[in-house]
């Protein structure tokens, strides 16, 4: 697909004000330093080289010393006033700094001192630098994990160390396993931790709020070939490939409105509005004890459930959790074995 | 507007008919008119029509603003009515920034944040600007291993952060959560934000005369931006938490029952101790909870602030957690549990009791 205009004008403008600053660059550091071909680059040189002011003579272009370009290097030698870096753009500039302040106020962030400072320092020459105190946008990017398992977990990850983990999955499992840390995800208001968990012998994925502790071995991490940080995976994959998959059995749910916020938060098939307000969610579960929880949650707005293995499934842990309440309302000693279906949560790091 | 024959089949490309543009309108020592910009600035003689070059002109004007190009009109000279392009040299240029290997490491980190496509070609336009201002090469090791995401935003982005920025009141089809009815909603705009897994909008809703808080994924359609900037007034402080109900009222402290072994994470969020672990055992004994000790049961206290949100994580346990106190979040549980345990009631028969 072709390049838009404007991406390249910036880009253009860009190449003739960071050279005009620093001198001579090789036309290898130019693509590197602004993400194209060296290719490209080339051809960026070729459009400067026939602009200018109007007149267009000689003297009223952007010139480059041709010998040093055989060379393989770009030495501007005329910038037609182009000499200052370009501002951001008020949405640029909003995203930016809105980012950076998600970023600083992140417990990822705010586990590590240094870390904490350089976010604060970036944010701050930004916010000079574009005075946009961004108050238009607001971004919180997650709540309430637990400092000292953050600290742990995010010292371990930048040292490069193992850890070890004491986890409880979505299935309610408590489980203790060594990891090699990978990446600190933060998305959808949860921070995950990636790595490779050693029991398992495969990537898995950590919710942070379900660690229960953590500690860091004196033990290096391995190479595992697992992307590394600032790739641009699937994250949703990551979060989600725990509890859905595409080969998974389908599920329908037919929710009132008020629970539209279930079909927005969780990896829905299809969502159809009916006709009465209320919808019809599709999902595909690889996790029935992820989809019996929403059920208890959500029993007053769900409206009707299918297949209905899945209805009587949630229908049955409700009421062995009724007889809980009634049995404490009695003042008894809870029958053994009242306990929804634990260790049904198999393939769940 | 938009037949889209503007743009002529041969001749400049775009992106150096803009450049052409822009170096003309920096290096004007008063300001050009249209007229000296069709007929002096490269790539617009290619314009077959008046109408054709007009368009081509206002559009290209539009492209630098939304790219942080100052383009301003001046009046071309005394005696003509005609208006004048200049580009204003001072607010052209980025402040110094001067950020270190490891800040544009940060900064960097920062732009991959967004989700939206119109977001994430906004800023890799903003990396290439920061490039240029001759940050050095970025260092990561300060954020290794970070990758902070949010959710898209959606459509609705772009034209909210436009009225926000400028005061302007919008217009949208909002699908009612309670109801799920669609209707028109007149609102005055301040703050967008995002929380778990949510974007919403903060403002002042017009015929209800109050505020109050929007999904963007409930809007439907097109978000309609009012044509006066500065239209209202934002008040000093908006407290987004407090509107999206994440601080109603005072923590609270329900006592459970919980049975042996189970409920981990809900138990990890009562009682630490100070060295991080979370030890079977570590549950202390409140006050209340010693008094009404189910037997078999291990009796915790938990902090809340939510009723429902809590409701919801507790009812979620099933039998493994029981709430004890207090006595609306164990009837909201009840509640909860008594609706889905009808669940299978209009299946068949077969279900029922066993």
């Amino acid at each position: 697909m072709a390049e838009r205009a404007d991406d390249r004008l910036v880009r253009l403008l860009g190449l003739v004000a960071y050279l005009d600053d620093a001198g001579p660059v090789e036309v290898e550091e130019l693509a590197q330093r602004f993400g194209v071909s060296p290719r490209q680059v080339r051809e960026d040189v070729d459009a400067l080289w026939v602009s200018g002011t109007p007149g267009y003579m000689p003297d009223d272009l952007i010139d480059f010393d041709a010998f040093s370009l055989e060379d393989g290097v770009v030495a501007l030698t005329q910038a037609r006033g182009m000499t200052r870096p370009l501002r951001l753009g008020t949405r640029e500039a909003v995203a930016l700094v809105a980012a950076l302040r998600a970023m600083h106020a992140s417990p990822a962030v705010q586990a590590d001192r240094g870390r904490a400072a350089v976010v604060a320092s970036a944010l701050d020459k930004l916010t000079a630098a574009t005075g946009e105190a961004a108050s238009a946008v607001d971004v919180r990017l997650a709540g309430d994990d637990d400092p000292q398992v953050m600290a742990t977990v995010s010292g371990a990850l930048t040292r490069g160390r193992r850890l070890h983990l004491r986890y409880v999955n979505a299935a309610d499992v408590v489980s203790e396993r060594d990891v090699d840390p990978a990446r600190l995800v933060t998305q959808d208001g949860s921070t995950y931790l990636v790595g490779w968990c050693l029991r398992a012998g495969g990537r898995r994925t950590f919710r942070v709020d379900r660690i229960l502790a953590a500690r860091a071995l004196d033990v290096p991490v391995e190479d595992h070939g697992l992307p590394g940080p600032g790739s641009s995976d699937d994250l949703g994959a990551d979060v989600w490939g725990q509890v859905a998959s595409r080969s998974a059995p389908a599920a329908t749910l037919v929710l009132a409105s008020a629970a539209r916020w279930v079909a927005e938060e969780v990896p829905a098939e299809s969502v159809r509005d009916l006709p009465d307000g209320s919808i019809e969610v599709r999902l595909r579960v690889t996790n029935p004890a992820w989809l019996r929880r929403l059920l208890l949650a959500n029993g007053p707005d769900v409206v009707a459930v299918s297949p209905p293995e899945v209805a009587r499934d949630a229908a049955e842990a409700a009421r062995r959790a009724l007889d809980a309440y009634a049995l404490d309302d009695a003042a008894v000693e809870p029958a053994p074995g009242a306990d929804p279906g634990n260790g049904s949560g198999g393939g769940l790091a | 507007m938009g037949s889209g024959d503007g743009t002529p089949a041969r001749g400049t490309p775009p992106a150096e008919r803009l450049l052409n543009l822009v170096i003309a309108l920096v290096n004007t020592s008063a300001a050009m008119t249209k007229q000296q910009v069709r007929s002096g600035v490269n790539g617009y003689g290619d314009a077959p029509s008046t109408e054709a070059f007009e368009r081509m002109f206002e559009r290209d004007k539009d492209t630098l603003r939304a790219l942080g190009i100052p383009i301003v009109t001046v009046d071309a000279g005394g005696h003509s009515d005609e208006v004048g392009y200049r580009i204003d040299n001072d607010a052209y240029a980025l402040g110094p920034v001067d950020l270190t290997p490891a800040e544009l490491g940060v900064v960097a980190l920062a732009a991959q944040l967004w989700s939206d496509k119109t977001l994430r070609t906004d800023m890799s336009r903003a990396m290439t600007k920061l490039r240029a201002a001759g940050a050095g090469e970025a260092a990561t090791d300060a954020v290794a291993g970070l990758a902070p995401r949010v959710r898209a935003a959606g459509d609705a982005y772009v034209p909210l952060l436009e009225a926000v920025s400028e005061r302007r009141d919008v217009s949208f089809r909002y699908r009612a959560a309670s109801t799920g009815q669609v209707l028109t909603r007149h609102v005055e705009p301040w703050r967008i934000a995002a929380r778990g897994s949510g974007w919403y909008l903060v403002g002042f809703d017009r015929a209800r005369g109050a505020a109050r808080v929007f999904r963007l994924s409930r809007i439907a359609g097109r978000v309609r931006v009012g044509a006066r900037s500065g239209a209202f007034d934002v008040p000093a402080e908006v407290d987004v938490d407090a509107m999206l109900g994440e601080r109603v009222g005072v923590t609270r402290r329900a006592v459970l029952a919980v049975v042996p072994e189970r409920a981990q994470a809900l138990r990890a969020r009562v009682l630490r101790r100070p060295d991080g672990a979370a030890d079977e055992g570590a549950q202390g004994e409140g006050a209340g909870g010693a008094r009404r000790a189910a037997r078999g049961r291990d009796v915790v206290e938990v902090e809340f602030r939510s009723l429902s949100a809590f409701a919801d994580e507790v009812a979620a346990y099933g039998a493994a957690v029981v709430v004890l106190e207090p006595a609306d979040l164990r009837a909201d549980v009840v509640r909860r549990l008594s609706a889905a345990a009808a669940l299978d009631a209009s299946v068949d028969g077969e279900g029922n009791r066993g």
